[in-house]
């Protein structure tokens, strides 16, 4: 549906996007999970023909697909990060509008967004101007207006950023029905919980670069099963660190403020040993925590900082 | 085209869906319009003439002749003829004292009390009151003479009246050599506010309503208009006929509602539509211009608003062009408003045709093309950063 070859992108010495490729097939929703300003929304605008490459590819349902090349936007969906609605409008009149920009008319039109509206819970607040929708509203309205004129591939930009838990919940419910309904969605966030439950694959993006890719497994695997142990608490120096070092199972201590993040094999095995050298080398635990690999590991591990950083 | 026209119709649709809109598009226009034809109007015709006296044969006599020379007659007493004429809003106050009109009953000799305002035009109306007095000196004398020649009162009444309208009488324009009386020959008492007022607030909504395009282009409306099957093109295309929509629909609803409301004359209503078209595309323009180089709305609404009050009161809005001195009015035309206003007052005043209008449409035409053009280059660039 989508292939990205080698895209590029520079903001005068900075480079945005910094030869990504990836490639999303029919019905598969393919997210890209990376911190803010690793170059996901660069990346996305490229791939909507928002704006050009600097050199790269992008090809949608088989055609070239950039800022001049009109037809093809057909096939797409667009869902910005911004809640790009105009306020003082209703949702239906909002509908209307974008509806039109995609060439839909009359009676089809109207139907289609009498749908969408269903779709989104809206339509007793159809008539309201969306100034006064709670965010959760705008959201799913921002979301409607890039399904409205059914698109074959969904591009939705960090979509559940600042709604509230319950909005977000049925957000993503909805982008679940969307690939099972054979739409192919391209879903940024920086949020690994919805990269896990929503896509098929995973592109890790930091720094413009993309850094792994593939199914959660097989992401997982590239952290090499280690798993990570918290040790919060005072008195953790130099000397601490050293000791934790020094122990078989532990690969890495990273250290941050009162806290330790130590990189282990096993750790329901070597906990035990782990709190005991600790407390030895005057360190006063206060909280111990064992993580499992997750895609926020996998990206510790990658790029030796956190997701949210 | 489509894409173009509906981008337009929403621009037009949050224009009028904003609420501060219907006090300062639809209200403000014509309070104003109300408020400068009230008190500097002209009572349009021959000019204006209040007169102080009771209800006499003679008051009655002196009004009609008046009237039927088109002047216009208010009755007021003495004290507020006399602030009338004081503040301008009469051209001559004729004082008619108890004695005088008595003695008009009895055929004595009158004297009557004219105080002639300062303002231009006066002595043209002060000429047709001795005009209309000296009707009266005629009339009775002719009636006189034919009483005294043995033809009862009614009879001579009526042989006059009768040989009247049986003659063609020489008929006396009064011609104000004043250049600036020439110049507003013709306008009725809001036409010059109502033309005014149009030009003013046609640019001052326009570049006050810039900050929609900053809104836009802020909301990510630009960026998903453009990740829709659109090109830059007609985008561009859709917001400027989305400025000019709004800029005409402000002057088609100021036409429209002074016209009914006021009466006001537009004299060939297609040249004034299109002098008003064309006056649009330039505010279209500079709407454009504005609400591309500037990104924050509240900068670009005190511009706009600035800018608008600035060049409409230099083009002619505020002051009528008539009354700048001559370095002025020349300075003046570097405005579309002074052009668009000499356009109006040739159609309004002169019953301008088209050609009379052509150099004033050509500078208009002219104006709009550079600011269109520059407005559509900045928006293009406008455009690209908000992506």
């Amino acid at each position: 549906m989508l292939v990205a070859r080698d895209l590029v992108r520079r903001y005068g010495d900075l480079t945005a996007v910094d030869g990504v490729s990836f490639h999303i097939d029919p019905g598969e929703t393919f997210g890209l999970l990376g911190p803010n300003g690793a170059g996901k929304t660069t990346t996305i605008s490229m791939a909507a023909g928002l704006i050009p490459a600097d050199s790269g590819s992008v090809t949608v349902a088989g055609e070239p697909m950039g800022p001049g090349e009109v037809h093809v936007k057909r096939h797409i969906g667009l869902v910005p990060q911004d809640l790009a609605i105009y306020p003082e409008l209703t949702a239906r009149e909002n509908l209307m509008f974008f509806g039109r920009l995609q060439g839909l008319r009359g009676q089809p039109l109207s139907r289609r967004i009498d749908e969408v509206l269903e779709i989104i819970a809206l339509t007793d607040r159809a008539k309201d101007p969306t100034k006064e929708y709670s965010g959760g509203m705008k959201r799913r309205l921002n979301i409607a207006i890039g399904l409205l004129h059914e698109p074959t591939l969904l591009i939705l930009d960090e979509p559940t950023v600042g709604v509230d838990p319950q909005s977000r919940n049925a957000i993503l419910e909805s982008v679940e029905a969307l690939s099972v309904g054979g739409m192919a969605v391209l879903y940024t966030t920086h949020y690994m919980e919805e990269a896990e439950r929503l896509c098929d694959r995973i592109a890790i993006i930091d720094s413009g670069r993309i850094q792994a890719e593939g199914t959660r497994s097989e992401l997982i695997t590239l952290t090499g099963g280690v798993d990570h142990i918290r040790l919060a608490g005072a008195g953790q120096s130099a000397a601490t660190q050293a000791a934790l070092r020094a122990l078989p199972a532990v690969e890495q201590v990273a250290a941050d403020g009162h806290t330790l993040t130590l990189t282990v094999r096993d750790a329901p095995t070597a906990v035990a040993g782990i709190v005991t050298t600790a407390t030895g080398a005057g360190m006063t635990l206060s909280e111990v925590e064992i993580t499992r690999p997750d895609l926020e590991s996998v990206f510790l591990h990658l790029t030796g900082k956190a997701l949210r950083d | 085209m489509r894409a173009a026209r509906a981008i337009a119709a929403v621009e037009l649709r949050r224009f009028l869906r904003d609420r501060s809109n219907i006090f300062f598009v639809f209200l403000f226009p014509l309070l104003l319009v109300l408020v400068i034809g009230t008190q500097f109007g002209g009572g349009g015709g021959n000019g204006r003439v209040a007169i102080s006296g009771t209800d006499s044969a003679l008051n009655n006599a002196i009004t009609a002749s008046l009237e039927d020379d088109d002047v216009t007659v208010t009755r007021a007493g003495a004290e507020a003829v006399r602030q009338q004429v004081a503040r301008g809003r009469t051209d001559v106050g004729l004082f008619i004292s108890p004695a005088a009109a008595t003695a008009y009953d009895a055929g004595d000799p009158v004297d009557l009390e004219v105080v002639p305002g300062t303002q231009q035009g006066t002595q043209a109306t002060l000429q047709r009151v001795r005009t209309a007095v000296a009707g009266l000196s005629v009339e009775r004398g002719q009636v006189a003479a034919l009483v005294g020649a043995g033809i009862g009162d009614t009879q001579a009444r009526a042989a006059l009246a009768d040989a009247a309208a049986a003659s063609t009488p020489p008929e006396l324009t009064v011609v104000d050599v004043d250049s600036i009386t020439q110049e507003f020959a013709g306008l009725g008492q809001f036409d010059l506010g109502a033309a005014a007022e149009l030009l003013l607030f046609v640019f001052l909504t326009s570049l006050a309503g810039a900050t929609t395009l900053i809104q836009t282009r802020r909301l990510g409306v630009m960026s998903r208009t453009l990740g829709s099957p659109v090109s830059t093109g007609q985008a561009l295309a859709g917001h400027a006929f989305g400025r000019f929509t709004i800029a005409l629909f402000q002057g088609a609803y100021i036409m429209l509602a002074t016209a009914i409301l006021f009466r006001v004359s537009w004299g060939n209503i297609w040249l004034s539509l299109l002098v008003l078209a064309t006056f649009s595309a330039v505010a279209a323009g500079a709407a454009m211009l504005i609400g591309s180089l500037l990104d924050n709305d509240g900068a670009a609404s005190g511009i706009g608003i600035g800018l608008g009050l600035v060049l409409g009161a230099l083009g002619g809005c505020m002051l009528p062009l008539e009354l700048f001195p001559d370095t002025l009015r020349t300075i003046a035309h570097v405005t579309p408003h002074a052009w668009a206003y000499d356009a109006f007052a040739q159609i309004q005043r002169h019953d301008g045709t088209l050609v009379d209008i052509l150099p004033a449409l050509g500078v208009l035409v002219a104006m709009a093309a550079v600011l269109l053009a520059l407005g559509t280059w900045s928006l293009r660039r406008s455009m690209s950063r908000a992506l």
